[in-house]
């Protein structure tokens, strides 16, 4: 059974929804978005991700038409969209502040954009109740914003963006105030409608879980450039710098000076430790493993015992300074040689009561010479 | 611990007697039998019934009215549309002097708005009337309106009208379904102010109106100068009613809103 996977960016034939082709916004002085340049494809889910302030919100306001770009220019399937007014454009857009409207109710906030376009009552009138029914508003239609409460107020927002089904569509935070539930199911609705309606989805989100499950690209953002622009697997496992690899999930970074030798790097990083075994990705990515790298692996590759295990070349010893409880899974703080924290993780197989590494305990930390990455220092 | 002690009812008395003795004297002897302004000789409603039979006080009430409703609806509409622009245009060249030059008219005595206006009219030749009362009321009225509709404006989130443009309205359906619903009752209340500025204007009024349009401001100082009289009263009385049902009204209309809204509120609380 072969399933095409989906990855236009990948083919040189598919054209993007959207390009941003060198785009620069300046607010006065102040560079929010810096020589951006990106494709977007159609039917795709693309998460924004980034720390607060860098830029993601703004990129959002120029494909919606609220902002101008200072310097590049947008196309939307081809076309500058710089001329067009927002009204006039197949986006949508869902506000980080939600910005209902306080004067009309749940329902009519709702059918604002459908009014705008038909003035077919009761094909209005079923689209607004199926946004209901997915939102599961459908008990509060009547009321006003101000009588709901912070959640159903981002649901609204959220079956207000999606009424029109829009070509393209972009949510600013559109979960934060769920709860995890509420959230996941969510998620997998909004996968549904983007499979059914084929559109391009456009997402900005705090928690990475949610990038990571919903995506199909993530952009990692830091101070109006992009960092890193892959599928989320790629971003996880093989972050090209240390900025994603830190943003991006727990991860264990250590500065050493690395030596290629044969297939592997040899990373010396501490005065009278032994070295780290890593191996060098290709010559194109970064990396190359010579010279000054930071070694960054998950804690969830790493392997922790009590008992010295046999035939690892990469092993730590260090003492259990912390335990954090996760439920599934508990992360062991280690402390190793140089005085460094050094994260383990493991999946909590056993029950807590019998769980043999506990607080003080020597240990050893152990993983694999492919199980981190080498990037550049 | 007393409530109203000795001094706090004393100062009570004189501060709404000081308020409110003028205005009690004057509907008490409106309802004076005798023409003497300063003699009662017994209670009768018969000086309501001359003004009422007296069309020169007839006709300046109707010119009033007229151009109050006028003046303070025009007004409504270039003082909004003023206040839009200076709170929404962001920063363009000479935005500060725009808004300065708007409050301008705020602090500059009537004297000279009345003045200037009635130079400008003579100027460009217009015929003084009803006409250029209201061009004057709407000057300075407009003013007023834009500094109410602008406070408000200020609070008002921009995002309601960006999210109006994205869901498919023009500029001016925006405006029309969003932000125009959610100031009304800014833009009313500039309008009721608006109305009340012009009602009671004496001074521009009287430089730039012409024989044909006298206001009752003007019809009760001229009148007052050949002395009072007990109609004078009668019709201030009058006056003094109007505003107080009109006081009244707006308050219980806003305080019956607010009912709704707890009730609403509550009804919220329950289901939730
Ligand atoms: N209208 C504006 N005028 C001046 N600076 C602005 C304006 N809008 C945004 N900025 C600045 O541009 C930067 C990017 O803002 P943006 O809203 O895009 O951030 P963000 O990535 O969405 O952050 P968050 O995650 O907190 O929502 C911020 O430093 C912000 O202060
Ligand atoms: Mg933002």
């Amino acid at each position: 059974m072969s399933q095409t996977v989906f990855a236009p960016w990948n083919d040189p034939d598919e054209t993007p929804l959207i390009r941003f082709k060198g785009v620069t916004k300046r607010f006065g002085g102040f560079t929010a978005i810096d020589d951006l340049t990106l494709d977007i494809y159609a039917r795709e889910f693309f998460a924004l991700l980034g720390p607060s302030g860098c830029g993601k919100t703004t990129l959002m306001r120029m494909l919606a038409g609220f902002e101008n770009a200072t310097e590049g220019t947008i196309e939307l399937s081809g076309q500058n969209i710089a001329p067009i007014p927002p009204n006039k454009r197949a986006v949508n857009m869902m506000f980080q502040s939600y910005a209902l409207f306080p004067h009309l109710s749940v329902w009519e906030n709702i059918a604002f954009g459908l009014k705008r376009e038909s003035t077919d009552k009761e094909a209005i009138s079923a689209r607004v109740e199926e946004m209901l029914r997915l939102t599961r508003l459908t008990k509060f239609a009547k009321r006003k914003p101000h009588q709901i409460s912070g959640g159903q107020r981002q649901r609204v927002a959220l079956a207000r963006s999606l009424a029109k089904a829009p070509k393209l569509l972009l949510l600013d935070e559109p979960l934060g105030a769920l709860d995890k539930k509420l959230r996941e199911e969510t998620q997998f609705e909004l996968m549904d409608i983007q499979e059914k309606t084929g559109t391009t989805f456009v997402i900005v989100t705090h928690d990475q879980e949610e990038a990571m499950t919903v995506a199909s690209r993530v952009a990692v953002m830091d101070e109006g450039r992009l960092v890193q622009v892959d599928t989320p697997d790629v971003i996880y496992e093989a972050p090209n710098s240390v900025y994603v690899a830190d943003f991006i999930g727990d991860v264990n970074i250590i500065e050493g000076h690395a030596t290629p030798e044969g297939e592997r790097a040899r990373i010396d990083w501490a005065e009278g430790q032994p070295p780290i075994w890593g191996t060098p990705r290709g010559a194109a990515g970064t990396g190359s493993g010579a010279g000054k790298v930071a070694f960054a692996i998950r804690p969830e590759k790493v392997a922790i015992a009590k008992e010295k295990p046999e035939g690892r070349r990469n092993l730590l010893e260090g003492q259990v300074i912390d335990i954090a409880y996760l439920g599934n899974s508990s992360t062991y703080h280690v402390k190793i040689a140089d005085g460094r924290i050094f994260k383990a993780q493991t999946a909590n197989t056993r029950r807590l009561v019998n769980r043999d590494i506990t607080w003080e305990d020597r240990v050893w930390l152990s993983f694999t010479e492919t199980a981190g990455v080498i990037l550049e220092g | 611990m007393k409530r109203f002690s000795w001094f706090n009812a004393t100062s009570l008395t004189l501060g709404f007697a000081f308020l409110y003795l003028p205005m009690i004297i004057l509907v008490i002897y409106s309802f004076n039998e005798s023409k003497l302004v300063t003699v009662w000789a017994g209670f009768s409603t018969k000086w309501y019934g001359e003004l009422f039979r007296d069309q020169e006080f007839l006709d300046a009430a109707w010119v009033t009215l007229q151009v109050a409703v006028f003046s303070s609806t025009i007004a409504t509409v270039l003082g909004t549309m003023a206040a839009t622009v200076l709170v929404r245009a962001g920063r363009f060249a000479g935005r500060t002097l725009f808004s300065g030059m708007i409050y301008a008219p705020l602090v500059m005595p009537e004297v000279i708005t009345g003045l200037s206006l009635l130079l400008l009219f003579i100027g460009i030749g217009l015929d003084r009337g009803i006409f250029t009362i209201v061009l004057a009321h709407t000057t300075f009225a407009m003013c007023y309106v834009s500094v109410v509709v602008s406070s408000r404006l200020t609070s008002f989130d921009q995002a309601l009208e960006e999210a109006a443009l994205d869901l498919g309205c023009t500029p001016f359906q925006a405006f029309r379904l969003v932000t125009l619903p959610i100031i009304a009752p800014a833009v009313i209340s500039g309008w009721l102010l608006a109305f009340t500025l012009s009602l009671d204007d004496l001074v521009i009024a009287s430089f730039t109106t012409g024989p044909s349009a006298t206001t009752l401001p003007i019809k009760i100082f001229s009148a007052v100068r050949l002395g009072v009289s007990p109609e004078i009263n009668a019709l201030s009385t009058l006056m003094i009613g109007i505003v107080t049902i009109g006081v009244i009204t707006a308050s219980l209309i806003s305080k019956r809103a607010a009912v709704a809204q707890a009730r609403d509120e509550r009804a919220a609380a329950r289901t939730a």
